[in-house]
């Protein structure tokens, strides 16, 4: 059931037919971790505490700087210098009183990742740099758990989602299998911020959909994002026989 | 024969593979993904895959920023 607090809150979401009263439970009852605290997961977090997600854990070891804020809205310039995680567990609070944050505020080694693993519905890669995501991608193939994947640069977004509860699902080593490419991020390649904010909106999105049980556009596909048109291409992953991460997963 | 490339017209030896094809282009091996007709081709079969007259090649690069 829900609280009177929570059915004016969520009015919205009751009103949806894909939603309803038994969606925003399903919402309350789940577990979102949430990997990256800057230009995806900012939006990415408001908008899952603000759905009324029940549970999100959210991770980063950085600290704000300045550069962090012109994509990273959720701080604020006072912020500057603070542990983002702990700025972003204090904002969610205060969003959506109803929900449970926890922070991690460290660099998350492999086995505290799959120890959050096992806690977590869902995954979401807001993270900024290829060995992460990396990481984050075989913990997730390990643990089946489904992961959805985003990154942005420049006037460029990609978005993908795998359900690694399904044995046959691709993932983010099917599409790149190097480990240590050289990859652009915000830092070197620079990155509009609404660029990288569309992106994280849609990792929420999906999450939430997920979560509703509805279906996902985007299961083992890459959606490309042109900021510049505004157009998507999408293009479908097969998963590889020979990935060294999920090749012998059946 | 002619395909695509990223929508432009590109003109390649005929039997050319995705390996070959990114060698002629000069686009890094590391770091790239390709699709041919909006499937991703892994890596691992580039050298096997073998380009057809009027493919639509996407070549891109793998971002990481967030």
């Amino acid at each position: 059931m829900l609280t009177d607090p929570e059915t004016l809150r969520y009015s919205r979401h009751l009103l949806l037919e894909d939603v309803g009263e038994s969606g925003q439970l399903a919402l309350k009852s789940a577990k979102v971790l949430i990997i990256g605290m800057g230009g995806l997961g900012s939006p990415a977090a408001l908008y899952l505490a603000a759905a009324g997600v029940g549970t999100l854990v959210i991770s980063d070891f950085d600290h704000l700087e300045m550069s962090n804020l012109q994509r990273q809205i959720a701080y604020q310039t006072s912020d500057i210098g603070a542990a983002k995680a702990a700025l972003m567990k204090q904002r969610l609070a205060a969003l959506n009183p109803e929900i449970r944050v926890r922070s991690i505020n460290t660099q998350m080694s492999e086995s505290q990742l799959s120890m959050e693993l096992i806690l977590a519905d869902i995954v979401l890669d807001c993270t900024d740099n290829m060995a992460s995501r990396q990481m984050i991608n075989s913990a997730c193939v390990q643990a089946k758990k489904p992961l959805i994947v985003g990154a942005a640069i420049r006037f460029e977004g990609q978005l993908m989602f795998f359900d690694h509860s399904k044995a046959d699902s691709a993932c983010y080593h099917c599409l790149f299998p190097n480990n240590d490419e050289q990859v652009l991020n915000c830092s070197n390649a620079g990155v509009l911020g609404p660029v990288v904010g569309t992106i994280g909106t849609l990792q929420a999105l999906e999450a939430i959909k997920y979560l509703l049980g509805l279906p996902s556009g985007i299961n083992n596909k890459l959606k490309l994002f042109d900021a510049k048109t505004l157009d998507w291409q999408t293009f479908a992953i097969n998963k590889d026989p020979k990935c060294n991460v999920c090749g012998q997963i059946q | 024969m002619k395909l695509f490339v990223n929508e432009r017209v590109i003109t390649i030896p005929a039997d050319c593979n995705i390996e070959q094809l990114l060698t002629l282009l000069e686009s890094p091996l590391k770091g790239s993904a390709v699709a041919v007709n909006q499937h991703i081709i892994s890596r691992s079969t580039w050298t096997e895959y073998k380009l057809n007259e009027g493919d639509q090649i996407a070549l891109f690069q793998a971002i990481a920023g967030g």
